[in-house]
């Protein structure tokens, strides 16, 4: 049987729907206990369902970036696998990365020689491998860094207020860092990047969407998709950036 | 019950149990497609080969496993490590999902509150996530490679918009503290990419966790350091 035939045929589906319906078992027991207990401390269910939404409509962007990441992975893994690896644990960078790494041991090239059944099995277990060292260390440290947390708050729930405002802040920055920043040697070292027009567009756009929502949260909402949208549009049709 | 007894002893203990047996049977869940391909197709790995497989992977990947559950942990908190590790796409989506989810109802990040919604905004996340890939996968790369190149092109920017809206919806409460963080970073990474750091050993991913994580620590210390009672604080220093 061809790889690919392989990677397609329904017990891979089958196998791949597992993994794929626990997470989806997790997000709703997490989403169930977690509203159970803003109701068991008297927290209004329209903000639950206010924040569903907000955090709904933030998804949409995203998802779409993810789904257009899977095309690569639906080629050259196959539809189940690429499907369930961005489900699980994945993240678009890695999938592709790791699944190379795999067939590149089998003298297998990705996207460029014709996968073979071996290649395949590698590019798989080397996925999973690869990627099971975040969960397993995630999972086994979470309550113990909680605890180094509580330390250094002492419980007070301002000091952990100012602790996760400021991570939150310090994480977006160098995300943002990130992108303002490129280099690419033969472009003659550090570039204007569109991610960069991006960036800032997207920064201030949201400025602006902060500034007129002000008073009407109902567009508030919608603030940062809007930003997001029209920043990305804009930086694609208008001629700066590399 | 008072509400921090509650979520102390009641809500907190009952998710961490969740959150261990349910990472637990999601490592051995990701191996079922392995062994189907094993069993069920006779396709085997070359088992001599796969190690070296595995330490390229490790090489490459292997202080992110350490680095981003450590970095993200002060942002996820410990629920939300346990569902954002297992569904992966955190900074694209998990962190982006629980703090809007946050902002929408000004719930105080770190606050018992402010936890319970950054759950519920990223299990919102990943149920979107995982349909829209099914979606996406059920219609399959025929339809989504007829998208024209300008559409996929332009959603490489999305992200980078993305974060920048952020770090203003964010920042603006806050703008000494955000200017000077961006302004960190900027500096950062350009001396990674000068060769600053060529003396760190895990090359390959250096930009990928040494910026975060570095950012979220500096950013903890400087706040824990300045502010006392009153909120006062100056851009904290640049290297």
């Amino acid at each position: 049987m061809d790889a690919m035939q392989i990677a397609n045929s329904i017990p891979m589906w089958v196998a791949c729907a597992i993994p794929v319906g626990l997470i989806i078992f997790q997000a709703f027991l997490f989403m169930n206990k977690a509203r159970q207990a803003c109701n068991a401390i008297g927290y209004p269910d329209e903000k639950v369902k206010q924040a569903i939404k907000s955090s709904a409509i933030t998804s949409i962007g995203p998802s779409l970036v993810i789904l257009s990441g899977m095309l690569s992975l639906l080629i050259t893994v196959g539809g189940p696998v690429g499907w369930m690896r961005l489900s699980l644990i994945g993240s678009v960078m890695f999938e592709s990365i790791a699944a190379g790494i795999g067939t590149q041991q089998v003298g297998v090239t990705l996207g460029t020689d014709p996968m073979t059944p071996t290649a395949l099995a590698m590019a798989v277990w080397t996925m999973v491998l690869c990627s099971i060292g975040w969960v397993i260390f995630a999972t086994f440290s979470a309550s113990r860094m909680e605890k180094i947390q509580h330390k250094i708050t002492g419980g007070s729930t301002k000091r952990m207020a100012m602790i996760s405002g400021a991570a939150i802040i310090g994480c977006f920055a160098s995300f943002v860092g990130s992108h303002l920043v490129k280099f690419n040697a033969e472009l003659g070292g550090f570039y204007f990047s569109k991610n960069a027009v991006a960036a800032i567009l997207g920064a201030l756009i949201m400025f602006v969407m902060l500034k007129v929502s002000a008073k009407n949260k109902k567009l508030a909402e919608w603030n940062l998709f809007i930003a997001m949208i029209s920043a990305m549009i804009l930086t694609a049709v208008l001629p700066i950036g590399k | 019950m008072n509400k921090k007894e509650y979520y102390e002893n009641e809500y907190m203990p009952k998710m961490h149990r969740y959150g261990k047996l349910i990472g637990v049977l999601g490592v051995l869940a990701a191996f079922i497609p392995c062994i189907v391909l094993l069993v069920v197709f006779k396709a085997a790995p070359e088992w001599g080969k796969l190690p070296a497989a595995f330490l390229t992977g490790s090489a490459t990947f292997g202080f992110l496993w350490f680095m981003e559950p450590i970095g993200y942990f002060n942002v996820l908190g410990p629920v939300g490590t346990y569902m954002a590790f297992l569904s992966g796409n955190i900074s694209n989506m998990r962190v982006p999902c629980a703090s809007m989810a946050q902002v929408s109802v000004d719930a105080e990040p770190g606050s018992e509150e402010g936890s319970l919604i950054a759950t519920i905004g990223m299990a919102v996340s990943v149920l979107i996530n995982v349909s829209v890939l099914t979606v996406g996968v059920i219609l399959g790369s025929v339809i989504l490679s007829k998208l024209p190149p300008s559409v996929t092109g332009a959603l490489g920017y999305l992200l980078p918009a993305l974060f920048g809206a952020l770090l203003m919806q964010f920042g603006i409460k806050d703008v000494k503290y955000a200017v000077g963080m961006l302004a960190y970073c900027v500096i950062l990474y350009v001396l990674i990419f000068k060769g600053a750091f060529a003396w760190v050993p895990p090359q390959i991913s250096l930009s990928n966790w040494l910026p975060i994580i570095s950012a979220v620590f500096l950013g903890i210390a400087f706040k824990l350091l300045t502010n006392k009672d009153k909120p006062k604080e100056e851009a904290p220093k640049e290297e």
